[in-house]
């Protein structure tokens, strides 16, 4: 419980954010429970599962890892920011039709994985796929449905991983 | 069965509650907004055995923000919780039995104040000698983990006359197969709400797979009324078994009991990791004979299981490895036993397969022995020995119906034959050598031998709107979408028009749990009656409103019509007003449980299942021979699901169980006291998946909805021996024990000669 506050101003999901924080807290603590944004989930705590996925200036990082001091003067974006007025991004889309949901908790950081990458790389290939989405955690799908929804969000029409690719 | 016939199932719709995942809607528990919740969190046991002395709560109840500490004489009711035998206390009274044991529930108004007052209860412990390995429980003079003794149970298989086939045998192979515990790891750590409502009803939302069991335990904790209480299931992040136990409901029930106030606790990861259950770890000694052209005539198998300090599912898990330790073979001579034992280990309880999935080790890699004594070809040896209609199991129980075993055989034949020609005849680096494997299992649909029905409510509304009730936790395999396309089906709807409620003991009735791949075919044929009495209730009025007979009426997007004259027809609207101004009943209830014989508890003897589905995974591997390592290419995974509901929802489940055999095979181990946090266990990620090729066997189950069975559980059981044998394949030496992790392949690789070989050429 410290006693002191820092001021952290970031850009969120487009939005001029402005926050009083404690030093201590991670990324991840200032989205849940300072500005009530629930949509990045908390599955282990120490940068291990990739639940807690959040773009940084374009870059995919374990929210909570990074001190919520260091979101000062950054652009943020967080699942919340994918979906426009009630219409899914494309690659919430591409996930949807996919099937690539199934107990739903890592997706958000899969998203943010996969947002990263196709902002990076618009076409990415197998293994920069792999390597993207290396750092999330999913235990229900065995990552198949997730790694073509992916494929298909960077443009590649395959329909799942055919039997050429192994 | 072509998917034709059907309007909705057999389709792959969107599934039910995607958007709001991909979204992130605050719908797991911890992201629930709750006004003045205090937050718990348990003191856990120090010791992995020590008599209670004492507790003192004076330092935590001194720390601000702190509102009360509870301990075992705070439970109003019994405080005994197990769904099948009850021997877990929700607070320890006078011992702790593992490390995992909470002695004492916090309530605080900050995370922070929760966790000062967990460290400064002070217990005083005397401590006593523990024991974890369960061989060495069994022992005379060991530990006493329970005052009833450290045998939970002991579950038999007799058939025919061992000794007797043993002694014409051609071959004999005994080995002996061990299995580590595996931590569910589940994303979604364990969480929960609760709150009193307007009325003092106290609400808990939980992540469970089973509410109403969740309902029945909180009831019984605290000795209320039914009423008194209510389960909602929240959105659930996975649970694989784990969460079929009382894991934070129990804490938030007492929690609100005393405080009337709402309250949260979500686990840590590490608190989930310590505190939930494992899978069993076995020891299995297995015995089998072949006679000359490779037919197995008798095995004998004994298996020691660890079920840690306390029982959870653990009877069920013995009895389900005593039934399927043959695997999906007819073997005329059997003598089979399971023993599950107490030790101090942290316990075990359900996880994905119950115990079949440690038993296909031992019987796949037997199989892979035999054939390799009889020089045959394993898959040869699986077709000649795999069940077919007719066979009688080891319980005595006669196969009539969608037994699709061959069939899977049949099905992974042509990849697997191409992979044993092509695939391994191409060239690798020296320090690589590929492998091919093969494993098929069975698996019995539902609890074993005793009752476990389930119940579902559908009602429509004067609108000709229909609501679809249903206590079946979804947890992530998407129930709630093949149930809704199940009643769907029924009555001509999409499945996405019609409403659902589900898992809330306020309004639904009891589906049972979230296991034992039953769902689908046991919810779902309580579902499908109820849709199917609505649907008679609507045909019947409908002839009378279109005077055409009900042969020739059909249900079609939301009118009833006759299938010769479309044009003659009727909305459900109509026909909803119609019957309720006559005084009718628009909302009906169906129950189903599935028909089985308990079994004999010296024999075996009984029909321990209605149905069983069936398998067969084919594995191609590379193995590293200088560093250990093995990476999996491909499997091949041809399952017989009866029907498959939705195409997509099986094809993931197939892939998730491939993901889950891929960490059983070669790098799941929990070692309590060393495994704390996900540093320390690592389960696959997609860089260690294979390229899956799923193959779905429709061999219609007469008894099921629109023929379904099940997948979940079958999904992982052939994986991990198909691996182990495609290592086998590899190295021209076997693994005994999993997980086949690096040091035990490079001990493979030494021991064969390879790592030398290639050593010495490098």
């Amino acid at each position: 419980m410290t006693q002191t506050s820092v001021t952290v101003k970031f850009t969120l999901n487009g939005k001029e954010t402005v926050k009083d924080i404690s030093p201590e807290q991670s990324a991840l603590q200032v989205i849940r429970d300072e500005l009530g944004m629930k949509g990045t989930k908390e599955g282990c705590g120490i940068g291990e599962c990739g639940a807690c996925t959040i773009e940084v200036n374009n870059q995919a990082v374990n929210a909570c890892l990074m001190f919520g001091v260091q979101l000062d003067g950054c652009r943020v974006m967080t699942v919340e920011g994918l979906a426009e007025e009630g219409r899914l991004h494309p690659i919430q889309e591409k996930f949807l039709a996919g099937h690539a949901v199934q107990c739903g908790f890592c997706t958000p950081g899969l998203l943010m994985s996969t947002h990263a990458l196709l902002g990076e790389n618009a076409e990415p290939d197998d293994s920069q796929i792999v390597q993207a989405i290396s750092g999330n955690i999913c235990r229900c799908t065995g990552y198949q449905q997730i790694f073509s929804s992916v494929r298909a969000a960077g443009g590649q029409h395959v329909q799942g991983r055919g039997q050429e690719d192994c | 069965m072509s998917n034709d016939r059907y309007h909705t199932v057999g389709k792959s719709i969107f599934r039910r509650g995607a958007k709001e995942r991909l979204t992130g809607k605050p719908i797991f528990c911890a992201d629930m907004e709750l006004e003045n919740v205090l937050y718990l969190k348990a003191v856990r046991s120090r010791h992995p055995h020590a008599g209670i002395l004492g507790i003192d709560t004076t330092a935590a109840l001194s720390i601000p923000d702190v509102v009360q500490v509870f301990t075992a004489k705070d439970i109003p009711g019994k405080n005994l919780m197990g769904i099948i035998n009850k021997d877990q206390p929700l607070l320890a009274e006078d011992k702790v039995r593992s490390l995992a044991d909470p002695v004492a529930l916090v309530a605080a108004r900050t995370p922070q104040a929760a966790e000062l007052a967990v460290a400064a209860v002070s217990v005083d412990y005397d401590p006593l000698p523990a024991v974890f390995d369960p061989e060495e429980a069994l022992a005379p003079g060991a530990p006493k983990i329970h005052a009833k003794g450290n045998v939970l149970v002991q579950k038999k298989v007799r058939r025919g006359d061992v000794a007797a086939a043993f002694e014409k045998a051609h071959t004999i192979v005994e080995k002996t197969y061990r299995t580590s515990a595996i931590e569910h790891t589940y994303l979604e750590p364990d969480a929960g709400v609760g709150f009193p409502d307007e009325d003092g009803t106290l609400v808990i939302y939980a992540s469970t797979q089973n509410p109403h069991y969740d309902h029945k335990e909180v009831v019984s904790l605290l000795g209320v009324e039914d009423h008194a209480v209510r389960i909602i299931q929240a959105a659930t992040g996975g649970g694989f078994g784990s969460k079929l136990d009382m894991n934070v409901q129990g804490f938030i029930g007492l929690a609100l009991y005393h405080l009337k106030q709402p309250v949260r606790y979500v686990y840590t990861r590490e608190e989930a990791y310590l505190a939930t259950a494992k899978r069993h770890p076995f020891v299995i000694h297995m015995k089998t004979g072949a006679d000359e052209t490779g037919r197995i005539t008798a095995m004998q198998m004994k298996a020691v299981c660890n079920t840690g300090a306390y029982g959870s599912y653990g009877i069920a898990v013995a009895s389900r490895a005593a039934v399927h330790a043959t695997g999906p073979y007819a073997i005329d001579n059997v003598d089979l036993e399971c023993t599950a034992v107490y030790t101090n280990h942290p316990f075990c309880g359900a996880m994905r397969g119950f115990g079949t999935p440690q038993m296909a080790l031992a019987h796949e890699s037997q199989m892979d022995i035999h054939a390799r004594a009889l020089d045959m070809d394993p898959l040869e040896i699986r077709v000649l020995n795999g069940v077919k209609k007719g066979t009688v199991t080891a319980t005595g129980q006669e196969l009539v119906h969608s037994i699709g075993f061959q069939d899977c055989l049949a099905a992974v034949t042509p990849e697997y034959r191409k992979a044993g020609t092509d695939w391994l005849s191409e060239p690798t680096p020296p320090h690589i050598r590929r492998g091919v494997g093969i494993a098929g299992m069975w698996y019995g649909i539902g609890n074993t031998g005793v009752q476990n029905p389930s119940t579902a409510r559908v009602a429509m509304d004067r609108n000709g709107q229909v609501t679809l009730f249903t206590g079946c936790a979804d947890i992530g395999q998407g129930s709630t979408t093949i149930l809704s396309q199940i009643a769907g089906e029924a009555l001509g709807l999409d499945a996405m028009d019609i409403h659902v409620v589900v898992a809330d003991t306020k309004y639904t009735t009891n589906a049972g749990a979230t296991s034992a791949s039953r769902q689908t075919y046991i919810s779902g044929n309580a579902v499908k009656q109820a849709a199917d009495k609505l649907a008679d209730v609507l045909l019947t009025e409908a002839v009378n409103y279109l005077k055409v007979k009900k042969a020739d009426l059909r249900l079609e997007n939301g009118s009833v019509r006759d299938a010769r004259h479309p044009e003659k027809q009727v909305g459900f609207v109509r026909l909803a007003s119609r019957i309720l101004d006559k005084g009718g009943e628009l909302s009906w209830q169906g129950y189903f449980d599935p028909e089985t014989v308990p079994l004999d508890p010296e024999t075996g003897d009984g029909i321990p299942y209605t149905t069983y589905a069936f398998a067969c995974h084919a594995a191609c591997v590379e193995v590293d021979v200088l560093t250990g390592e093995t990476s999996v290419r491909r499997v091949i995974a041809a399952h017989d699901v009866g029907k498959a509901i939705h195409p997509e929802n099986v094809i993931g489940q197939i892939c998730g169980g491939v993901a889950m055999g891929v960490g059983f095979a070669l790098m799941e181990a929990f070692v309590p006291g060393e495994t704390i946090s996900m540093n320390d266990y690592h389960i696959p990620t997609a860089a260690d998946m294979p390229c899956v090729i799923p193959i779905i066997v429709e061999a219609a189950e007469p008894s099921g909805p629109f023929g379904a069975k099940g997948v979940g559980e079958p999904a992982l059981i052939p994986t991990a021996p198909a691996i182990v044998n495609a290592v086998s394949n590899a190295l021209g030496k076997r693994i005994y024990a999993l997980p086949a992790s690096l040091e035990r392949v490079l001990d493979a690789s030494i021991a064969s000669g390879h790592f030398n070989n290639c050593y010495q050429e490098s």
